[in-house]
């Protein structure tokens, strides 16, 4: 149906193989060093700060969507899962309830949206894209509910405000949480088997099963991580804002896909991989940083994301016909 | 259309007339308003948008693709409309326009999935997104309202043709135009033939890639007029127009591909009028929007696990543990 890549059609080595590789990180030095030039403030401490904080919660949030897209199928409802866990954690807080407690029950209620997706994609082989746009519009739709359409206002917590806030020069706490995550995870894909399933399935599906694998549950476990990862980032959004918002992730939606499919691009030979999701959230966050301090508009931004997840894509789908 | 498949169609059309009057005695039990013909008028009126868009998008889906450009692409026509009525005074050229847009983002996208080969999903999607950015350049935001009377687009919306609302049969119009290209012409058939093999559809001759092209031009065009039709119902253009197309849209298509079997122009039809009596029904009863779209989400769950074979067999595996058992050992085992 929609395959992410084509079937390969001829192998042949390419010379700018080199470049399709350290390209995203080479378009992320040029982004950081044109805005640096042009407007000083994008170097500062304060606005290093909150780009990469920016991008953690991000990275944190695409992370699980990386495999979910690795392993051919797609996953549209993560914006709505942040949502959800945000307007619940901010929803229990207004009515009394302790942030533990509050951050607890949002965090397993979105996470519990990928169980849903799990069970509908993996087990009942419905088609991904459709359920997970249906699995989102209700997701959404709770989230709306519990404040009656509005958002919430929430007082700061006092004692987890650290996570978001505490910083040691340019770095905030984030960061380092951000890239112990991504370096798990990119242990995982490199040296583990399930990472080895992950390209496999998407490869040939039939002959995984075959092989004995359980396609099914690794399937099912990654749309569950993607739900675990979106929900957690809702969690961050609510610390950081202080307030439940039924559309807070929405700008999110068109970075996670461009982040996911232009980190494609990278290292893997035109497949998602964390690495290069990491590296596309940062490109993103630079350049929307930058952007802003220039004066670009929103709607400048839909219009290069677009243009870069074009980009992505047609790189991808090159690389994979003419390399294998 | 032979015997044999007339067979089932009269029962799935019965089908729907159950679940029609089903619904309709509900929420005339709930709301004594909900069957005079004032709401009924209203009902047929308020599926216009989403059907235009439905029929539309029945093309790409069965051309087995997606379109989830519809709602970036809708809010661009939406405000083109709006500033070629402002600045040319004309309702003709205006519409025209408006529907070329439309067919112009198709265009792109279908160039990229039918030509460049590049998956139909993610591109859409940042089709969709550069044409959300571009409804912006012409006002940097602002709605357009300008000229609304004396272009006379608000008549679009307000007359009447032999007592039934103008969009009523503008839709009735696009559903017999297209209704006649998908299942009374061999293009029809064509369109068919590349959504369930395009290796065997090239094969018969059929041109693969300007079929793909076509589908999405025709969804394009579509979601332009049905996008005259919401300007001239809400009277301006606003920029998040069409935010809230892409899942009633789709939920309209899969309904009526769970209803007739396969996605026709008649199931997706159908599909927008069960939608638009539930949402009307619900309005009435003063359901808030959120819920109403938790309900439209659910319907779609339930439509597309319908429509999948795969859920079929699933759950007659479950039932008949033994039965299916050897067959699916492999897929089971871990």
């Amino acid at each position: 149906m929609s395959d992410l890549t084509l079937s390969p059609r001829q192998s042949r080595k390419r010379p700018g193989d080199q470049l399709l590789t350290f390209g995203l990180p080479l378009v992320l030095a040029l982004i950081v060093i044109v805005f640096g030039v042009i407007s000083p403030a994008f170097v500062s401490a304060e606005n290093i700060a909150s780009t990469v904080r920016s991008s953690s919660i991000a990275g944190l949030m695409f992370l699980g969507l990386t495999w979910v897209f690795a392993v051919g199928e797609i996953d549209v409802s993560f914006v709505a899962v942040a949502a959800l866990a945000n307007m619940i954690i901010a929803g229990l807080i207004s009515g009394g309830t302790s942030w533990e407690l509050a951050c607890l029950v949002g965090f397993l209620a979105g996470s519990f949206i990928g169980v849903v997706n799990g069970v509908l994609v993996a087990y009942l082989r419905l088609p991904s894209l459709v359920t997970t746009i249906a699995v989102g519009g209700i997701a959404t739709a709770l989230a709306a509910s519990i404040g009656e359409g509005y958002s919430i206002s929430i007082p700061e917590a006092k004692h987890l405000a650290f996570i978001t806030e505490t910083r040691f020069g340019p770095i905030p706490l984030l960061a380092p949480i951000c890239a112990l995550a991504f370096l798990i995870a990119w242990y995982v894909q490199e040296k583990l088997t399930l990472g080895h399933y992950i390209y496999a399935i998407a490869e040939n599906r039939e002959a995984v099963v075959e092989a004995g694998v359980p396609v099914r549950r690794i399937i099912f476990l990654l749309f569950v991580l993607a739900a675990v990862c979106a929900s957690f980032a809702g969690l961050l959004l609510t610390l950081e804002l202080t307030s439940g918002q039924p559309s807070i992730a929405a700008s999110f939606f068109l970075d996670g896909l461009t982040a996911v499919l232009l980190g494609g691009t990278m290292l893997k030979l035109g497949k998602p991989n964390v690495l290069g999701t990491l590296v596309s959230v940062l490109v993103l966050s630079a350049l929307v940083r930058g952007g802003a301090l220039l004066g670009w508009q929103d709607s400048v931004f839909q219009i290069i994301k677009g243009a870069l997840l074009v980009a992505g894509v047609t790189v991808i789908i090159w690389s994979n016909v003419e390399r294998d | 259309m032979t015997i044999e498949a007339l067979r089932p169609l009269l029962a799935r059309v019965v089908a729907l007339a159950v679940i029609v009057v089903a619904i309709a005695v509900i929420f005339q039990i709930l709301a004594p308003a909900y069957l005079s013909e004032r709401n009924i008028l209203s009902i047929l009126k308020q599926m216009t948008v989403n059907g235009i868009v439905a029929i539309g998008l029945t093309f790409v889906i069965v051309l087995n693709r997606f379109d989830l450009s519809l709602a970036g692409v809708a809010s661009f026509c939406a405000m083109t409309l709006g500033f070629l009525l402002a600045v040319t005074n004309s309702l003709l050229l205006s519409v025209i326009g408006c529907i070329a847009m439309g067919a112009f983002c198709g265009a792109i996208s279908g160039m990229m999935v039918g030509r460049l080969r590049l998956p139909d999903v993610v591109t859409t999607i940042a089709i969709g997104s550069i044409a959300y950015g571009m409804g912006f350049v012409y006002s940097g935001g602002k709605h357009f309202s300008q000229n609304f009377f004396s272009t006379g687009i608000l008549d679009i919306n307000d007359s009447k043709l032999l007592s039934i609302p103008m969009p009523v049969v503008i839709m009735l119009g696009v559903a017999v135009l297209a209704y006649l290209i998908l299942h009374q012409s061999r293009y029809g058939q064509s369109f068919y033939a590349v959504g369930e093999n395009p290796t065997s559809a090239r094969l018969s001759g059929v041109p693969v890639r300007l079929y793909l092209g076509l589908g999405f031009v025709i969804c394009g065009a579509l979601v332009g007029a049905s996008m005259m039709l919401n300007v001239a119902a809400v009277g301006a253009a606003y920029v998040n127009t069409g935010n809230r197309i892409l899942l009633p849209s789709y939920t309209a298509v899969y309904l009526g591909a769970a209803l007739f079997g396969t996605p026709t122009i008649l199931g997706s039809l159908a599909g927008a009028f069960l939608m638009a009596m539930l949402l009307n029904g619900f309005n009435i009863l003063s359901v808030p929007f959120y819920y109403s779209d938790a309900i439209v989400s659910f319907i779609l769950i339930l439509a597309i696990a319908i429509f999948s074979p795969q859920t079929l067999t699933w759950l007659s595996r479950s039932l008949r543990l033994t039965g299916g058992r050897s067959r699916s050992t492999a897929e089971t085992r871990g």
